[in-house]
């Protein structure tokens, strides 16, 4: 049960993590330059950015969520199971970014998760 | 691309680093004396730069693309890690974790195919030329 409650957790925090990262890279604008001073100033406006540091805060409770889970659960058992973050996190950005996800690429994600779980069994 | 490889060469080094460390005698378990060795391994901070240079290059892909093609598409750096594990860290790799790669390039191709469907339904729309749909 509390493997399962952690998990949840986990999961939630990457694809809330992922959603906001999105949306707040939106709002910072689309990178077109490689020029090192534009980058530090995208940076800069990305570091002020409250979905940007949203997403960071997010990100560090999946990431610390994953250490304590990996303390007590093997990681075949782990790493697989984190995989359902591809699904919740396309859910989140067809129900909250609104994006179009067509059949096509449903079938993609569902073809990646299962190939990563597999790739993480011993 | 970029951020597939960074990711994975990153990978590499943080397993060959915490590797190496956890092979000598001294380590054993996650304590002080481990961290100090961690941080003075030069592999783990090739590692941790990697990473970042990932987690710089994801976050300028999602300011270009939708999260449901960035996310499948970075995963593409499974099939990188199991080749790179293979041939680099000579890791063996089992018949399942070869048909997992193989699903997941199967998957990042599904996935990368359905980013060009507003082009084409763009095209079907007959936009005037001199107004392009992207």
């Amino acid at each position: 049960m509390k493997t399962a409650i952690l998990l949840a957790i986990i999961v939630l925090a990457d694809s809330a993590g992922d959603v906001l990262l999105t949306r707040g890279m939106k709002q910072v604008g689309e990178v077109t330059t490689i020029a090192l001073k534009p980058l530090l100033r995208i940076l800069r406006k990305a570091a002020r950015n409250r979905n940007v540091v949203m997403a960071l805060f997010f990100m560090a409770i999946y990431f610390f969520g994953f250490l304590a889970l990996l303390s007590w659960a093997d990681l075949s058992l782990a790493f697989p199971a984190t995989t359902l973050v591809y699904v919740v996190s396309t859910l989140g950005a067809k129900f909250i970014l609104k994006e179009t996800v067509t059949l096509e690429r449903w079938a993609g994600i569902l073809l990646v998760c299962l190939g990563v779980a597999l790739t993480s069994l011993p | 691309m970029v951020a597939v490889f960074a990711q994975a060469s990153g990978n590499v080094f943080l397993s060959k680093g915490m590797k190496s460390i956890f092979a000598t005698p001294m380590a054993e378990g996650l304590s002080l004396s481990t961290a100090l060795q961690a941080a003075g391994s030069p592999s783990i901070w090739l590692g941790i730069v990697l990473s970042i240079l990932f987690f710089i290059l994801f976050m300028t892909a999602l300011s270009w693309a939708d999260l449901s093609l960035v996310l499948p598409g970075i995963s593409a750096e499974v099939i990188v890690n199991v080749a790179f594990a293979n041939y680099f860290l000579m890791e063996p790799v089992s018949p399942a974790r070869w048909a997992g790669t193989l699903f997941v390039a199967i998957g990042v191709i599904l996935v990368l195919r359905s980013g060009r469907k507003p082009d084409k339904l763009c095209r079907m729309e007959k936009k005037p030329p001199d107004r392009p749909c992207r």
